[in-house]
């Protein structure tokens, strides 16, 4: 679901450019006030990896195969330092794989940290009293939020000439494609944290 | 241009100089312009074969664009193929997101895929990315085809026992994920006790090569060719 280069107008792209640039600074201003940030580092870089490295593997979701975001997970595991993880993936997304775009690097940043800190959200308000549901929301939320900016910038950004009726159309359909991947992201990331919370509570934020 | 001894810094300001220059083309007179700079950039570059190799899934995703609006955009008829009608304002508009995405992929991989990561790290730290995230790049970089295998051969094994297929095979990959993230956690700390033993403070140690005359130049030349670019696109 990454925004390719091109599509949208380059006043669009150097906006999102400039949110992503304001989101990171708030988020690094969090990091940097945590106890030992630095002590951090290989343990996000690590955990970066694994998100990175599974997002490439297309996950069998009948009828089609996905490729699995992660972003509520990255959220819940990783809180702030979730927004410069996402930000530098993307870019070697966008450098090394050409998913994404390096135009549109802004972009897709606000499409990914956006659910992920949603999810963090979520998780530090109810994941102590209902760690279940509130793992299956954020996992499928993230999805859902993230296919909302997504279609949002698509709708304001593709020209004009393109017919508004066969737009939302395509969104739609668009939209209704990526929702088994909603489902089966909430149904990965529900289990994926009972076990953690079962056998290695340290990688949750409380376990 | 792309000379191979160009500074990393150089090379991701230029990239992003074209490529901005290139995103904000609007018209379909300096079509021909979106075709031949990022052929001027390959060649400069010495990477044309590799670039073309790596350009089939824009290609594709490209193509996807045209047909699409081509089909669904526009009043003027171009050809009418039984219910079918192709339009003239869709597959303009379609070229020109086409060529946009295409030019800007090529141009990128170009300048930035004969870098290693260590180089690549390097240009993001020259340009003021914090330490924070050039370290997690870098050591994103190091460690991710390790992981990737990992979890590869993880997979092959589940497929290989007779693992569960479809919808239910969700949560063994859950299971899958969480092995790989716990065994990260504990590669994380050794790696960690490995950095403090060698003395890490504020980020990792990368290779800041000064620009040089020639990566001024070449910047330069980027900013010039970019502005010009989009002065004769608003210009025609």
């Amino acid at each position: 679901m990454h925004l390719p280069d091109g599509i949208v107008p380059v006043e669009m792209a150097l906006a999102g450019y400039g949110a992503s640039a304001a989101l990171a600074a708030l988020a690094l201003a969090r990091v940097k006030a945590l106890p030992d940030p630095q002590a951090e580092i290989p343990r996000v870089a690590m955990l970066t990896t694994v998100f990175f490295a599974a997002s490439l593997v297309a996950v069998p979701v009948p009828p089609v195969s996905v490729h699995l975001m992660l972003g509520g997970l990255m959220g819940v595991m990783l809180g702030w330092f979730s927004v410069p993880a996402i930000l530098v993936g993307l870019f070697l997304q966008a450098v090394l794989f050409g998913h994404g775009g390096i135009t549109t690097l802004g972009l897709n940043g606000m499409i990914f940290c956006l659910p992920a800190l949603m999810a963090f959200g979520l998780w530090q308000l109810a994941g102590r009293r209902w760690p279940d549901l509130v793992a299956l929301a954020a996992g499928s939320g993230a999805v859902l939020m993230a296919l909302a900016i997504f279609a949002a910038i698509v709708l304001v950004g593709l020209p004009v000439v393109v017919d508004a009726g066969a737009e939302r159309v395509a969104l739609s359909i668009f939209l209704i494609a990526h929702l088994p991947l909603a489902m089966a992201e909430g149904v990965i990331v529900m289990t994926l944290l009972r076990v953690l919370r079962r056998v290695e509570p340290r990688l949750l934020p409380h376990g | 241009m792309a000379d191979a001894a160009l500074n990393p810094r150089a090379r991701l300001v230029i990239a992003l100089m074209l490529a901005f220059g290139i995103a904000a083309v609007r018209g379909v007179a300096v079509l021909p312009v979106l075709v031949a700079l990022p052929v001027l950039v390959a060649l400069a570059a010495g990477q044309a074969r590799h670039i073309l190799r790596r350009l089939r899934g824009a290609a594709l995703l490209a193509l996807g664009v045209v047909v699409t609006l081509t089909l669904i955009s526009g009043e003027t008829v171009l050809a009418q193929i039984g219910p079918v009608a192709l339009r003239l304002q869709g597959l303009e508009a379609g070229m020109l997101i086409a060529l946009r995405l295409l030019s800007i992929v090529a141009v990128t991989l170009a300048l930035l895929a004969p870098l290693s990561p260590f180089q690549l790290v390097a240009g993001l730290r020259g340009m003021g990315v914090p330490a924070l995230m050039a370290d997690l790049a870098l050591l994103t970089l190091r460690y991710l085809d390790e992981l990737a295998a990992e979890l590869r051969r993880a997979r092959l094994a589940r497929r290989l026992r007779g693992g569960r297929t479809g919808w239910r095979a969700l949560p063994d990959h859950a299971f899958l994920l969480a092995t790989a993230l716990i065994r990260a956690q504990a590669r994380a700390e050794r790696l960690w006790s490995a950095m403090r033993l060698r003395g890490y403070g504020s980020g990792l140690a990368v290779d800041l090569a000064p620009m040089r005359v020639t990566d001024w130049g070449a910047v330069t030349a980027a900013i010039i060719a970019a502005l010009a670019l989009v002065m004769l696109d608003r210009a025609l």
